[in-house]
């Protein structure tokens, strides 16, 4: 991936060189990242830097007492007599309710009547300080009538009868669905290799360092509302603040400052951004609400806890025939990202292997504690936990390696699997070569010595998909091409640079569509009156859907110029190609020009050059086009593609301790053209980190009252520097044909292969099979021992369980 | 009873009224107006807020503004060459993809700055254990690391 | 999040400190480096008028060492200071190793050796040590000095034996016997930032024949109110040979001693295990350094 050199011949696949849509000279550079300097030198303004003329703060008054309670009273009286404090707000002066999922929407920007989770929100203050606003929150007194609490997703469908969490949920199940392809019994009754486990996972949340913050200012002359926020999603902001302001999405403008990491966790709503708005407008000023970490705990929509039991079985060749999965989720107390993630659980189970047969029953249930939402590879962590280790386990049963077992099953590009998701390319058997070679998987397996293991485990993710959340094939990107003499370009798209790298990927692909350098190209996003509309980040989407927006709005900004190049130089526009800044004849070297001149002679001639390109989801697979029936789950996880990848862990098990050491993770991903290489890498890196911890020391802990025991980074354990492993990550060669670029996806499929892996290495290690996580010492310790007893009891030494 | 007190921030001196209660974070980003060193739990667990006091790292967010009365403060912005240009560890940082959200980057250089301060060469265990108060959720941490063994060479280039 | 008003007071003198803490009383909170205070007043745990700043007095920091004596290390001295000391890691490895493993890097740069002692956590790093290595410690105030057994002055959960009018000011490290070495030894969830759910630390000395113990201290943190000297083990150990037998017995025995609690961190039963454990690693790690002397 070189400089462009015009001259150079060969021929791929049938196309000659100057054909070859893969040869790249943008596309595929490990550049630093374009906001890379800022952040250095500390001038990356996030939200909670800014500050306005006039701007005061606001804060939250939680619910520190219940988890469930009826609200009876609230007096803010004392609060609005400090001085100092401007306003109040309760609940009820708010009452619309939104939800990221409009259908099941059922959240308020605070407690509306009653309180369904320790630490909800149930009045605000501003005030003209920090320590103003949270001296005034204290004064307000609130009465509550405490309800019973439900913690578990179990007890609250058996109390359903006597403690209802809301009330057009009687049975306290948000929703549930069966998905059921061809006959599972059938075939089970032919497999000869079945394994029927349980599992379960546990409650980690995302940790981004930079805490919730807002900056509303609303402009009582124009009845303007600006709301600055970190977040990952500008639209839905819009959105939901219209719905709960009662204002026209034309009237507020969303714009993001530099956001401090989100992974899933900013991509609703959060009430910072409610209350910020709703005090401005009631005070006339600019407020700004920042979050403590506590908040961020209390409120945080981390990942669904799944209780799961699966089934699986293979004939007498290892081929999967059947697999039978029921989860129940743990939804918390509030809608939110619910039906997505329950329903995506159940469409993870189709790939990466060949399943002939499913079936699936999952139901999301509430529980008084914070809503559950969506996390790094939302609803694939969970199920793919289970299934990579089933299969580990499953190969053990059929005295072969998980390797040998799952490049078995492993699908290939042009897959349509039971539930009609198509895979157009897949490396993903490349992936699982690649690791295995470069790990010594094959050579160390079932060979170290005791307490020293090696896992496998494979993965993948949807790529460009949205369909999910606003089902309509309006483009969900659109991205504005702008080109002049004086600014060179500007990329303009109100899409959500979250630290993941789409600023920098984007200006990549934004040069490499026109024909320029990556450092010719400004990018404008995150604001929703400059930049054309974008639906978020979040579900991997973005690389892909603004890949192909910025195809679409570079072939016509390049057929203008091509046209007028065309006529300066005296020759076929059709024959022209720009690469590199220059406009050349792919047949005749000698008619060649510079860009620049011809978007000169072009503004000067024409006027303006700019042009819109729209990415709309693509057609929904799940439909029959010819009888117009619906084929189940649809909407969920029918992505135009697939990242995939596998990652093989090699542990430490300390046996006196019960402490598990992760000492070295190789990883192999395809996620097609790796537009930033450097980026990919350190997606996967940070990716492997985020799911190690969850697998071995995250967990938020509640006591029986639903009160929170650990909501801080004290005591809710991130990886440090000390525990990180070597990491060796890969990126295989791959691209897809279908995507602009060959992009797919990576950061969310890099995840899914952790908590398996890590799993399958401990087992390699001591023997022992979880299916729960995370793993704690306390839980090696106990197992370890229960396994020396159990062998120890039969008297004949041997693991045989007598 | 607000006191006036003077601190050396970067090398220019700031008189700064101040409560006894004030943390210096706070201070830092609200009354000096240097937004860079940041606030990401306020109660010392996260790193994010890290300055050098007396070329020391400490955590901002749990030291007193009237404690430091008289003492060199460096933050983020100390760090970037006169000219503007990035210092080598900042130019590491950017250059090895050691930055994403970059919301633990000015805490992480100010850790890295400190560490390299007393111990020139690092070992890795070494950076590992003086860096381990700051938490990223980014990057992993990998190219924390190479980024700071990198600038430990160019800074130490020809220094024995 | 927002700590109490109160007034600061920084006195440079030792004896303009005394007379601030004797004159305010329990009005007052001694500030050193904040580290455990600032935290308990951002909560609203604590809420003192007045914090008294003793990082200014330069008699109370400092590290000193004289062969045959042994050493003085002023109370507000930083732990990484501590940790970094070449004198204290040749004689008193397992302080150093301990003042490094306190929190992170800007924990250690801001905390006092004193502080960790003063705040009496039962999971403190540097208590065990520095009680295993027999240190004293020196509670100043305008009436004069008290020395007391570290292991005394800390009676309980966030209690010292503090009168009004004191401040604590010195540790006193007796020279380590010959033939000697300490070692330190802790376990968490996590290697870094951690609360330690069981810290330990054993000083061992042998006779000449490099074989025979003359006297063994093992003391344990985290499982019980303050740091809990072993008086099992001594008793096992001491004028016996070492081996892997004993120090199975003596592991046992440090067990039976222990009184861990179940809490957020880990189980009383885990706690146990890990007892028994970090036991029989250390005093063979300690040993194994002490024949090297």
């Amino acid at each position: 991936m070189g400089a462009w050199d015009h001259r150079e011949n060969y021929v791929r696949e049938g196309k000659p060189s100057y054909l070859d849509e893969r040869r790249f000279t943008q596309v595929g550079r490990s550049v630093p990242r374009v906001d890379g300097p800022a952040k250095a030198k500390g001038e990356a303004v996030y939200t909670a830097d800014m500050v306005l003329p006039g701007m005061v703060y606001g804060k939250i008054k939680r619910c520190t007492e219940y988890a469930h309670a009826n609200i009876k009273k609230i007096d803010c009286s004392k609060a609005l007599a400090l001085p100092g404090v401007l306003a109040v707000l309760t609940g009820d002066e708010a009452p619309n309710k939104w939800g990221i999922v409009p259908a099941s929407a059922n959240e308020t920007a605070l407690a509306v009547g009653k309180v369904r989770f320790y630490g909800e929100g149930v009045a605000a203050v501003a005030a003209i300080d920090e320590e103003t606003a949270e001296a005034a929150c204290d004064l307000i007194e609130v009465e509550y009538e405490p309800l019973p609490v439900l913690l578990d997703p179990f007890e609250s469908m058996a109390r359903a009868g006597e403690v209802n969490i809301h009330e057009n949920a009687p049975d306290n199940i948000l929703h549930k669905g069966d998905q059921i392809y061809g006959d599972v019994d059938k075939a089970f009754a032919k497999c000869e290799y079945i394994l029927e486990k349980e599992f379960k996972t546990g409650r980690p949340q995302h940790g981004y360092i930079e805490p919730m913050s807002a900056v509303a200012s609303y402009d009582t002359q124009s009845g303007q509302l600006h709301l600055w926020a970190s977040s990952q999603v500008p639209h839905y902001l819009h959105r939901q603040m219209s719905v709960v302001l009662e204002m026209p999405m034309s009237k507020i403008r969303v714009t993001l400052p530099a956001v401090g990491g989100g992974f899933g966790g900013k991509g609703e709503a959060a009430a910072s951004e409610f209350v910020a708005c709703l005090l401005s407008r009631k005070i006339g000023r600019p407020v700004k609400v920042t979050f403590e970490r506590a908040d961020v705990f209390y409120t945080s929509k981390g990942r669904h806890p799944c209780h799961m039991k699966w089934k699986i079985g293979l004939d007498k060749d290892g081929y999967i025939q059947a697999v039978d999965f029921d989860n129940t989720l743990d939804k918390g107390a509030y809608a939110g990202w619910g039906v997505v993630v329950m329903f995506y659980t159940a469409s993870m189970v189709h790939l990466p292997y060949k399943v002939p047969n499913a079936r699936t029953h999952v139901r999301s249930v509430y529980t008084n504690k914070p809503t559950t939402g969506a996390m790094r590879g939302l609803g694939g962590v969970q199920p793919r936990f289970a299934m990579e280790c089933m299969l580990d386990e499953l190969a053990e049963m059929m005295g072969i390696s998980p390797y040998e077992l799952k490049m078995k099953n492993a699908i290939e590009s042009g897959y349509t699997a039971i539930n009609n998701m198509y895979v157009p390319h897949t490396e993903y058997k490349k992936c699982l070569q690649t690791a295995v070679e470069k790990s010594g998987y094959l050579e160390k397996h079932g060979k170290l010595p005791f307490g020293k293991g090696i896992g496998l485990a494979g993965g993948y993710y949807i790529s460009g998909t949205a369909y999910t959340l606003y089902q309509s094939y309006k483009p969900h990107t659109s991205v504005t091409l702008k080109v002049d003499t004086e600014g060179g370009v500007t990329l303009l798209c109100a899409a959500a640079e979250i630290g993941q790298g789409c600023n920098t990927v984007m200006a990549q692909m934004a040069a490499e569509a026109l024909g320029v350098h990556y450092e010719d190209v400004h990018v404008q996003t995150g604001d929703t009156e400059i930049g054309s509309f974008d639906l978020g980040s979040f579900a991997s989407r973005l690389t892909y859907a603004s890949g192909y927006a910025i195809n679409e709005a570079a072939k016509e900004i390049n057929f203008k110029l091509k046209a007028m190049a065309g006529g300066l130089l005296g020759c076929r526009a059709d024959q022209l190609i720009i690469k590199d800044r220059m406009i050349y004849s792919m047949y005749e070297p000698k008619f060649k020009i510079e860009w620049a001149t011809v978007v000169q002679k072009y503004v000067n001639s024409v006027g303006a050059l700019s042009a819109v390109g729209h990415f709309s989801p693509p057609r929904r697979k799940g439909i029959d086009i010819i009888t117009g029936n619906r084929i189940q789950g649809a909407n969920i996880g029918h992505s135009p593609t697939f990242g995939f990848s596998c990652q093989i862990h090699e542990v430490e098990v300390d046996v006196e301790t019960g402490r598990v050491y992760v000492k070295k993770v190789t990883e192999a991903g395809d996620c097609g053209t790796a537009v930033n290489p450097m980026s990919v890498d350190g997606q996967v890196e940070g990716s492997i980190m985020f799911n190690m911890g969850a697998a071995l020391y995250e967990d938020m802990k509640f006591d029986a009252n639903g009160k929170h025991l650990n909501p801080n980074f004290h005591d809710y354990k991130c990886p440090t520097f000390m525990e990180m492993p070597d990491m060796d990550t890969n990126i295989v060669e791959s691209y897809d044909p279908t995507a602009p670029f060959g992009v797919k996806e990576t950061g969310e499929g890099a995840v899914q292969p952790t908590f398996p892996a890590i799993a399958n290495a401990i087992y390699d290690a001591i023997g022992v099979r979880f299916y729960q996580v995370p793993i704690t010492p306390e839980m090696i310790l106990k197992a370890l021992k229960e396994k020396k007893e159990k062998e120890a009891g039969c008297g004949c030494g041997c693991s045989c369980g007598a | 009873m607000k006191q006036l007190i003077c601190l050396e921030i970067n090398g220019r001196e700031y008189d700064v009224p101040v409560s006894p209660r004030d943390v210096l974070s706070d201070v830092l980003r609200k009354k000096v107006g240097l937004t860079g060193t940041k606030k990401g739990c306020g109660m010392g667990d996260c790193g994010a807020c890290t300055v050098l006091v007396e070329g020391k790292p400490v955590l901002s967010c749990i030291t007193l503004a009237i404690a430091c009365n008289g003492k060199k403060v460096t933050t983020v912005e100390g760090l970037t060459l006169p000219d503007g240009q990035l210092n080598p560890l900042q130019a590491a940082f950017v250059n090895h993809g050691a930055i994403q959200c970059g919301f633990c980057t000015p805490g992480m250089l100010m850790s890295a700055s400190g560490l390299l301060n007393r111990t020139p060469k690092p070992t890795l265990y070494d950076i590992k254990h003086e860096m381990s108060g700051n938490i990223c959720r980014c990057t992993g941490f990998k190219r924390i690391i190479e980024a700071i063994e990198a600038a430990s060479e160019t800074m130490t280039e020809g220094v024995k | 999040m927002f700590m109490n008003e109160f007034e600061y007071l920084a006195p440079k003198t030792p004896g303009e400190a005394y007379e601030l803490v004797s004159r305010l009383g329990s009005k007052a909170k001694i500030l050193a480096g904040g580290t455990d205070l600032v935290i308990l007043m951002k909560d609203k745990i604590l809420s003192p008028e007045y914090l008294i700043d003793i990082t200014n007095i330069e008699e109370f920091a400092g590290i000193s060492y004289e062969p045959g004596k042994g050493m003085v290390i002023g109370a507000t001295t930083k732990n990484a200071d501590v940790q970094y000391s070449e004198i204290v890691k040749e004689k008193y490895y397992a302080l150093a190793y301990a003042a490094g493993e306190i929190g992170s890097s800007q924990v250690r740069h801001m905390g006092t050796i004193g502080g960790n002692s003063c705040n009496a956590s039962p999971s403190g790093e540097t208590p065990t040590p520095l009680v295993a290595l027999g240190a004293k410690v020196v509670v100043s105030s305008a009436a004069g000095d008290r020395e007391m057994p570290l292991e005394d002055f800390i009676t309980g959960v966030r209690r010292i034996d503090l009168k009004e009018g004191e401040i604590l000011t010195k540790f006193i490290l007796p020279e380590p016997a010959p033939k000697s070495a300490s070692r330190y030894a802790y376990m968490g969830a996590r290697d870094a930032n951690e609360i330690d759910c069981v810290n330990m630390a054993v000083n061992i000395e042998l006779e000449a024949d490099n074989q025979t113990v003359k006297n063994v201290r093992l003391v344990m943190g985290s499982v019980f109110v303050r740091p809990l000297v072993s008086a099992a083990v001594p008793a096992l150990l001491n004028g016996q040979k070492f081996s892997d037998g004993l120090v199975e017995k003596a592991a046992e025995a440090a067990q039976g001693e222990a009184k861990p609690i179940t809490d957020i961190r880990a189980s009383e039963e885990y706690r146990y295990t890990i007892v028994g454990v970090l036991a029989r690693r250390l005093l063979k790690e300690a040993f194994a350094a002490a024949q090297e002397v």
